[in-house]
């Protein structure tokens, strides 16, 4: 009996937490003529998909879409190589100035962007990066850099040396040991990282607004934001877009989910 | 050679972090001592010229409040919600706890973006569900618009804030409560302490050094949060709800003083600095225990 009502009392809870999500779903898939419609209703007859395909007329999210998607893939990619170098010696080595170094990147992880972005602005300007692909990957790298090197320290603790040692005895060195041991055995940490990394950049909204001004570089989350309530009133494309928008980090993150957990809270516990 | 690898290994990491953060951070310290334009660059020195407009601004103050309670306030509430939630998933009714868990994660996973355009429509004053229900309530009366009045446009932006950091402050909470050690459980449990005795002398101790990180990271990302206020607001209606990382963006290129933003970033950056030294000392306090 009890249990029966925790669930019930668990599940009213949910439908709380989602009424926004589950009110953009059901605003996204109505004509505009019943979004813009007093009282207002769940469900309709003339409910359709058609949003999903309007939206890609009347704002370029396929070019967005595709932004996106270069700039989150690229910022992995340069934040897991790096950054699986930097912890990689953090975790095997002891060098002078090991702590400071750690501080510098836990510290850089609290910077505000709002501190950085007039510089970095003109700074991209200057060499002509402003408003460009490289441009924003190098800078999403940049600012997700000390957390995923964080991350992947705390992954790479957890790997027993012993294995490594053995590796070394027989004579391999430091970096086959890195590439042929520690790199497989971190694999679960690394996936967890690396969607740590993508969702960073693909909901990256600030840096992505002032950096880029153009339709070719804008990425969704600029295209969503910048427009909404602004410019346009078809409420229902822009809900399609922002469904179709969190698709992608929903999947990621709930095929990653425990490692990824388990990560955050080994982090967390440093 | 071998002494030299972990800093060859640093390299990349740091070059990063020097040409993306160090250097803008220095270049805007010297942005808001001098006269600065979009178009022509620095043009000399002015002294502290910047810093004295934004101290004799009024929004800086009135954003400071607003930023200072959002942030707070907000933190705040989402850890009370998400340690909440953590007790409720940590009572193990098996299946449905695992799915429940999953779905009180979304709002976290959601892009900030798309969170706060959910919210202003959910919070739309003629089309939202939530004025229609409120409405046909006798609560309120319809058109009563959320966003659009000064009083309550800050209280709207929390709320979606506190949407979006609950389900962090949930996991943590929960990894906490599940590594409390049993036996302090079951020996209250022999003494006869009721369950609200054993949540306030065990469990709560328990989540002491949780519970500050949380608070302090909490807050200095709320601080720090530009999507939220930008997408829902925009730091309107009149101002009521800007937001310091809101108003940068504001002075620097909306209204291209550049100055005027260096020098308020800088301010900001002193403010964030101080509590993330209080964060350091919050974990370092939390290791040696």
């Amino acid at each position: 009996m009890k249990k029966k009502l925790l669930s019930l009392v668990m599940i009213v809870l949910a439908l709380l937490v989602l009424l926004p999500v589950l009110w953009t779903l059901s605003t996204s898939m109505k004509p505009l003529s019943e979004v813009n419609r007093y009282p207002p209703e769940w469900t309709s007859s003339t409910m359709s998909l058609k949003p999903y395909s309007d939206m890609f007329f009347y704002l370029p999210f396929l070019t967005y879409t595709l932004n996106s998607l270069v700039v989150a893939c690229s910022s992995t990619v340069l934040t897991l190589l790096f950054g699986s170098l930097a912890a990689f010696a953090f975790s095997r080595f002891t060098f002078a100035g090991k702590q400071i170094f750690l501080l510098i990147f836990l510290l850089s992880q609290m910077l505000p962007g709002a501190s950085v972005i007039i510089p970095l602005f003109q700074l991209l300007q200057k060499v002509g990066l402003y408003d460009t692909y490289v441009g924003l990957i190098l800078v999403h790298t940049a600012v997700l850099l000390p957390f995923v090197i964080w991350l992947l320290y705390g992954f790479f603790q957890t790997i027993p040396r012993d294995i490594e040692d053995a590796a070394l005895i027989d004579g391999c060195s430091r970096m086959t040991a890195l590439r042929k041991i520690i790199l497989p055995l971190a694999l679960p940490g690394i996936g967890a990282t690396a969607l740590f990394s993508f969702l960073g950049s693909w909901n990256e909204f600030f840096f992505a607004l002032i950096l880029t001004s153009s339709d070719s570089t804008r990425t969704i989350p600029v295209g969503i934001g910048l427009f909404v309530g602004e410019y346009l009133d078809v409420w229902n494309q822009m809900a399609a877009a922002a469904i179709l928008f969190s698709i992608p980090p929903l999947i990621l993150f709930t095929l990653t989910r425990k490692t990824f957990i388990k990560g955050l809270v080994a982090g967390a516990g440093k | 050679m071998k002494k030299f690898t972990p800093y060859l290994l640093l390299v990349p990491a740091l070059l990063f972090t020097v040409f993306v953060l160090a250097y803008p951070l220095v270049q805007n310290l010297i942005n808001s001592f001098s006269d600065v334009s979009m178009i022509t660059g620095r043009s000399g020195w002015t002294g502290l010229q910047n810093y004295k407009h934004v101290f004799e601004d009024t929004l800086f103050w009135r954003s400071f409040r607003n930023t200072s309670v959002y942030a707070v306030v907000g933190t705040v509430m989402a850890l009370v919600i998400g340690l909440s939630f953590a007790l409720l998933l940590n009572l193990k009714l098996g299946k449905i706890t695992t799915i429940m868990g999953a779905l009180y994660t979304i709002p976290w996973i959601i892009s900030p973006v798309v969170a706060g355009f959910a919210w202003k429509w959910l919070l739309n004053d003629r089309f939202g569900i939530v004025n229609y229900w409120l409405s046909s309530a006798g609560i309120v009366n319809l058109g009563t618009s959320w966003l659009g009045n000064p009083g309550t446009a800050l209280m709207c932006v929390m709320l979606a804030r506190i949407w979006q950091f609950y389900p962090f402050a949930m996991v943590i909470f929960l990894a906490g409560l599940q590594s409390i050690p049993q036996e302090q459980y079951e020996a209250a449990a022999v003494d006869g302490a009721t369950m609200i005795r054993r949540f306030f002398h065990i469990t709560l101790p328990n989540l002491k050094a949780v519970t500050s990180v949380l608070l302090v990271l909490g807050v200095i990302w709320s601080f720090n949060d530009f999507n939220m206020v930008f997408v829902m607001t925009r730091g309107g209606p009149m101002n009521s709800s800007m937001v310091l990382p809101v108003l940068v963006r504001e002075f620097s290129f909306v209204n291209f003083d550049l100055g005027k933003g260096s020098a308020l970033s800088v301010v900001v950056f002193a403010l964030l600095t101080t509590l993330s030294f209080l964060y350091l000392k919050v974990i370092s306090r939390g290791e040696s225990s």
